[in-house]
């Protein structure tokens, strides 16, 4: 681990691109600490949750690069034939260890893999968990350990002006399945919006730059309900994400997102030619 | 002409330091650090690595100093990135001032060791640690601090965590003393700084290593400073834009110029050849993330493939590539 930790800290700071190698401040506790039986305890009382049962698997970086733009995967492999109720990504030592929830609704689909990815601020070496909650209430849980730092309060825009054009801009693309039988079509959004956690110091004013972050995305497919999410500033600036739904009739997407100053924005795809 | 405040070099006093380094050059022309140990009150500057403050005159009054192909670390003491200084009639001009507050003062040290006319100017051609942290060794000479327009707030929102990162990497007692200075002037349109009997050219840039790369021109000997705009060897890193640089390396290419002195590689190179690697570099990495990007991959599988065709050429490359990778694909998803 060692070894791992100062390359790590090694590649991220020499480039120059800030790292915290322990932002304490910004910690609720020591990294050291185990925050997840508190965590757990808000999010899901004392239901059980069953770990690495093979029904959701997550994927992470084996070695992270940019703290800051971390990509962060979850599967549900084809054998889960059940309908998804709810799925909650957390990184424990975050300023807020809620990543994202996902309810989903009738169009997230079912008759193959499942999948949802974003990318995620990593503020300290945290672990990473995705709990996915399925029709029959079951709790099922991945956890990846993240060897990153510094994603919250020390990454800073690589250039603030370009960061601010066009914020709301939305790209919403879908994607048919390789097999024109799968059931399954997978779609993302991309949200140009600089995501602030509060936590970046604006130099001009020596205030901290306000918390302006994306809260909740609705996203449907030909009018039904594919997901809803909550959302944190723990997801990267110019939010991105990569899902998949139930093949529908037209396949149009339409995305309505929310930002904490109440600020709405809207994207549809663009429908697949031929189809 | 321009030798006139420069004392004359003294002969290596240490047969072992003949040996170190590149030195098609005159001796005459290499100032070490290892002059400063006959001169007592600089004993507290002593390096840790001798060869840190070699400096080599490229041309008339214009030395350099090349960092290591190496990542901050305890070992090197921040000693990464190429460091120059200028000398005109009047004063010197230090272009860069290395990853410390020690390696800046054996840079004031070469400076004296050369001349005894003012330093006026301490220019940053950009935020990075390895060119800025030696600033604080020139406080005294209290020099205008000279940087991009946008410097100032690069530094100021990454103060803390410059600090913390490099005092961690480069360790306590060698980075003590180390303090981000913000630039006292900042530069928005080209602007000439005199030396006296020489001027110096500074040229703001668009995003492209960062948001804030400066180019200096020496007018006399036309000596162009890239700073980190131009990486041989050690790998590029991005932390701008990779369109902006790409556009910035096409703008370099048509310029004319008696040598170009690098943020990282050997002191001086010549145009336009010195850009090809690096410009072959950004672009088999635009080309290949354009492309995965068209075809619907994610960043993660990008992350794994794009620009591996690069991977012999660089040292560095396992530091740095998949961040810049990374870096590509966020911006260049949006086009």
């Amino acid at each position: 681990m060692t070894y791992g930790f100062n390359r790590l800290s090694q590649t991220l700071c020499a480039a120059g691109l800030a790292v915290c190698v322990i932002v304490l401040a910004a910690t609720p506790l020591r990294a050291g600490e185990d925050l997840w039986p508190v965590l757990k305890e808000q999010a899901f009382g004392d239901r059980p949750i069953a770990e690495e049962d093979g029904m959701v698997v997550l994927e992470t970086p084996q070695k992270v690069e940019d703290a800051a733009l971390v990509p962060m995967t979850v599967r549900i492999p084809p054998h889960v034939k059940d309908k998804l109720k709810s799925l909650s990504l957390f990184i424990d030592n975050n300023p807020d260890p809620k990543v994202a929830t996902l309810t989903f609704g009738p169009a997230a689909g079912a008759g193959g893999e499942r999948n949802f990815s974003t990318r995620v601020r990593v503020d300290n070496f945290s672990r990473a968990r995705a709990v996915l909650e399925l029709e029959d209430g079951s709790l099922h849980m991945a956890s990846k350990f993240l060897a990153a730092a510094g994603g919250c309060a020390a990454m800073q825009a690589k250039d603030p002006e370009a960061d601010q054009d066009g914020l709301g801009k939305m790209i919403v693309r879908t994607f048919p399945p390789a097999l024109s039988s799968n059931p399954i079509w997978a779609g993302q959004v991309m949200i140009k919006h600089p995501n602030h956690n509060g936590m970046q110091l604006d130099i001009n004013t020596a205030k901290f730059i306000p918390a302006r972050y994306i809260k909740t995305m609705t996203v449907k497919r030909d009018g039904e309900l594919v997901f809803e999410m909550d959302g944190t500033f723990s997801i990267s600036t110019n939010p991105n994400f990569r899902f998949t739904f139930a093949k529908g009739e037209d396949n149009d997407l339409e995305v309505t997102a929310v930002d904490t100053d109440g600020v709405e924005f809207k994207g549809v795809s663009k429908r697949q030619g031929g189809s | 002409m321009l030798d006139d405040g420069h004392k004359p070099s003294a002969p290596c006093p240490m047969p072992r330091c003949c040996g170190c380094g590149v030195h098609a050059l005159s001796r005459r022309n290499v100032i070490r650090a290892a002059l400063a140990i006959a001169s007592a009150p600089l004993l507290r500057y002593m390096p840790a690595h001798a060869a840190s403050a070699d400096f080599s005159e490229v041309a008339p009054g214009v030395f350099v100093h090349q960092g290591r192909y190496e990542v901050q670390s305890a070992e090197n003491g921040g000693d990464i990135a190429n460091a120059s200084f200028v000398v005109g009639s009047d004063g010197v001009a230090v272009i860069d001032t290395s990853g410390s507050a020690k390696l800046g003062a054996e840079l004031r040290d070469a400076i004296r060791a050369v001349t005894d006319k003012p330093i006026k100017y301490v220019i940053n051609t950009h935020m990075h640690p390895d060119h800025v942290f030696g600033n604080a060794a020139f406080k005294e000479d209290n020099p205008e601090f000279v940087g991009h327009y946008k410097l100032a707030r690069a530094l100021g929102t990454r103060k803390e965590s410059y600090l913390t990162a490099n005092e961690e990497m480069i360790g306590k007692e060698a980075f003590a003393g180390s303090e981000i200075i913000l630039p006292t002037r900042g530069i928005k349109e080209p602007t000439k700084l005199d030396l006296g009997d020489r001027e110096l050219l500074l040229e703001p840039q668009p995003t492209a290593h960062t948001d804030n790369d400066l180019i200096v021109t020496d007018l006399k000997t036309n000596t162009l400073f890239l700073g980190d705009l131009l990486f041989s060897v050690h790998v590029p890193t991005i932390d701008g834009s990779i369109k902006g640089w790409l556009a910035v390396l096409d703008e370099m290419g048509k310029r004319k110029a008696a040598r170009v002195v690098p943020g990282h590689g050997p002191k001086t190179m010549e145009l336009p050849g010195a850009l090809e690697p690096e410009h072959r570099y950004l672009a088999a990495i635009a080309g290949d993330v354009r492309r995965q990007i068209a075809e619907g991959k994610t960043l993660a599988e990008a992350t794994k493939s794009a620009g591996f065709s690069e991977k012999d050429a660089w040292k560095l490359f396992d530091q740095y590539h998949v961040r810049n990778v990374t870096a590509a694909f966020a911006e260049l998803e949006w086009e």
